[in-house]
């Protein structure tokens, strides 16, 4: 063999073995879209420091400590940092280093091994009941003003610090003209020609917009009748382009590969005006819901960490974030800026809103996942 | 793989004495400890998790697994893409090596560069560049559209052909090189000597040539198959959901459901079928000359 073959063929074998290990894992992780031109003062936190000192205006914070913050990473992150984490270390001397990657598994997988190393997270609204009490510490409610919190969005373990909606979105240039008014449109191929994005996700509202659609009341999905969604989904299938994740709901409908699609209110609004795609929000029957912040157990900073948390859910402060991304507060009395207004979800909300029982989804999980995954893959 | 055989070439004589061996043998040792804290360990300790989360599982986990039509059908898609993947691989693998086998040694280069470039790149961004090629709004169909020769975007994705093409393309080297390894040892004298007997060419690839490649393609099988069972990124992008494939549903539970359990057994299922496929494969070929064809004459 030439002294070059035998050069290429070496290369050859280092590079099959590193391919080996590449081919395996990872999970997909699409780009997140980069924000546009935002405002740069984050407005929400500068409440005049001479009031009672409360926790929503001068917490008692330990100045030097550092928290770590995980939540879902890109846009979304990066306004809960200019709304909260920001303005919080400048008010307290609080450091915060960041994780991009929240997940339920890692917060077990922390409290399991003992090396607790997050100490406030993000969490979806699959996550934080009384089930995961193990994984989780119990919020400190001599601190968080619970009564301000949109009911149903508090418990035990978690509390609410953002709402949004799981909306139908399309394309304006693909409608002919007429605008979905609702799930039944979404299932309406005549009408609306063209494939549908969804979430693949069985608790991420599959069921609850194909019960809708066939006419179940929004009031009325639970327990979800699942046979019966499955019949109206099956009228769809072939048509339907699953997503995993937010930033692919958004180049799927930017794309224009779909015509429509159940996605996250914030996703569709970015696809609109940060990538100025035709894209609307039909808000009727959209699903009210929340990402919620929660305390993995053991954390050694945990006072520090309710200390934030209750600062997050202040009046004040809660709806910063808002300003970045159209994802909005979760305390009554907060006052999102005026011109964010329409685009959040709790300001949409009318008699067709569907809410999530995030109980019983959870309680049955196992169950519901089971017969997505039998439906979805036949 | 070959890699240990690869520095040695000037020296391979004395390579192969066992009191070199002895002495170099120290060198192994990282490694060893490497794979025992890492990979093996690890691999004991998902197995035992398997049988004991929840406590006292027992072989619950493995009996959700096996009344669960999903789980069920599933494993099947992985053996049965797995298994269309390598075909597709050999049919092109196959003639590739060959090509390689039969060209100047410096086209023969040339050839080793085109099925390794891609290679270079990292399998998502592959991945993701197949999508873009083949959807609704992809290159191909946005073409034959503008030319007016379709008039409905061709289904390319979210189908098995999808998950096929992305497939075969990531694990083609991993037929081609081994085959080729192959090939090159086969001494170009055997078919001289069948055609100065009368053979045709074909007669002397059919009865000459092509048993003695066997090994290679056997070498070449049995990898790509086993690492196509192990896809899970592909498939969730370039397929349905009806192409789900095992490890999509072992990082579903781990990550999505927490039910540990129920992952850690998907996880040591696909591992004994696995060695399953492997010990029924030994019984066609060596393993030994699949995974350690280090005896190439250079």
């Amino acid at each position: 063999m030439k002294p070059w073959s035998r050069t290429i063929f070496s290369t050859v074998v280092v590079s099959l073995l590193v391919g080996a290990c590449s081919s395996g894992g990872g999970t997909p992780v699409p780009g997140t879209a980069s924000p546009a031109t935002q405002p740069s003062v984050p407005a929400a936190s500068q409440a005049p420091a001479s009031a009672a000192a409360d926790v929503c205006t001068a917490p008692n914070a330990k100045s030097g400590t550092t928290l770590t913050f995980a939540s879902y990473g890109g846009v979304y992150q990066k306004a809960q940092r200019q709304g909260w984490l920001d303005p919080y270390s400048k008010l307290t001397g609080v450091k915060f280093t960041e994780s991009e990657d929240s997940a339920n598994a890692t917060i077990k997988a922390q409290v399991e091994s003992g090396q607790v190393t997050w100490d406030v997270v993000d969490v979806g609204n699959d996550f934080g009941l009384d089930s995961n009490s193990n994984v989780l510490e119990p919020l400190d409610f001599s601190l968080i003003h619970k009564d301000e919190i949109l009911p149903g969005f508090v418990g035990t373990y978690r509390v609410a610090d953002i709402t949004y909606g799981v909306v139908l979105a399309y394309r304006t240039d693909k409608t002919n003209g007429q605008t979905p008014q609702g799930w039944a449109d979404f299932f309406d191929l005549t009408k609306f020609p063209g494939k549908r994005g969804m979430y693949d996700y069985s608790a991420g509202g599959i069921f609850e917009i194909a019960l809708m659609a066939d006419g179940v009341a929004p009031k009325s999905l639970y327990p979800l009748d699942i046979p019966r969604a499955i019949k109206k989904l099956d009228t769809i299938k072939d048509k339907l382009v699953f997503w995993p994740g937010g930033a692919k709901s958004q180049e799927l409908i930017g794309s224009g590969e779909v015509t429509m699609s159940l996605m996250w209110n914030g996703r569709a609004w970015s696809a609109k005006n940060l990538d100025n795609k035709p894209v609307a929000i039909q808000w009727n029957q959209q699903i009210l819901t929340a990402d919620y912040l929660v305390v993995p157990k053991g954390t050694p900073n945990k006072d520090e960490a309710m200390k934030f948390i209750a600062w997050a859910t202040c009046a004040q402060n809660n709806a910063a974030p808002s300003q970045f991304i159209p994802y909005g507060p979760t305390n009554k009395n907060s006052k999102p800026q005026a011109d964010k207004v329409p685009d959040l979800a709790v300001s949409n909300v009318n008699d067709t809103t569907a809410y999530f029982d995030d109980k019983y989804l959870i309680d049955n999980a196992k169950s519901i996942d089971d017969q997505y995954n039998a439906w979805k893959t036949k | 793989m070959a890699v240990q055989g690869r520095p040695a070439a000037r020296t391979g004589r004395r390579w192969r004495s066992g009191l070199r061996i002895n002495r170099w043998a120290w060198l192994a040792f990282p490694t060893i400890v490497l794979l025992v804290v890492f990979f093996l360990a690890p691999l004991v300790l998902m197995a035992i998790r398997s049988v004991t989360d929840p406590p006292n599982a027992g072989l619950s986990n493995y009996q959700t697994f096996f009344v669960s039509e999903a789980d069920v059908r599933v494993l099947g898609n992985t053996f049965y893409i797995a298994a269309i993947s390598t075909v597709v691989c050999l049919v092109i693998g196959y003639p590739y090596a060959y090509l390689m086998h039969v060209v100047r040694p410096r086209i023969a280069g040339l050839l080793l560069i085109a099925v390794l470039v891609p290679f270079w790149s990292s399998l998502l961004v592959r991945t993701f560049a197949w999508e873009v090629i083949l959807r609704d709004t992809g290159v191909i169909n946005s073409l034959l559209m503008s030319w007016g020769i379709i008039s409905q975007p061709l289904a390319l994705i979210r189908n098995t052909l999808g998950v096929i093409l992305g497939m075969s393309q990531i694990l083609l080297p991993f037929m081609v090189l081994p085959l080729y390894a192959v090939m090159r040892r086969i001494d170009p004298d055997y078919t001289q000597a069948a055609a100065n007997l009368g053979a045709s060419p074909a007669k002397a690839f059919r009865r000459v040539f092509l048993p003695l490649s066997l090994p290679g393609v056997a070498a070449g099988t049995l990898l790509v198959f086993v690492l196509a069972l192990g896809f899970y990124i592909t498939p969730t992008i370039l397929g349905s959901p009806r192409e789900t494939m095992i490890s999509r549903f072992i990082a579903d539970q781990i990550q999505q459901r927490l039910d540990w359990g129920l992952g850690t057994a998907m996880a040591v299922i696909l591992m004994i079928l696995t060695f399953v496929a492997l010990a029924l494969a030994s019984r066609a070929v060596r393993l030994r000359d699949v995974f350690g064809s280090a005896e190439d004459g250079a």
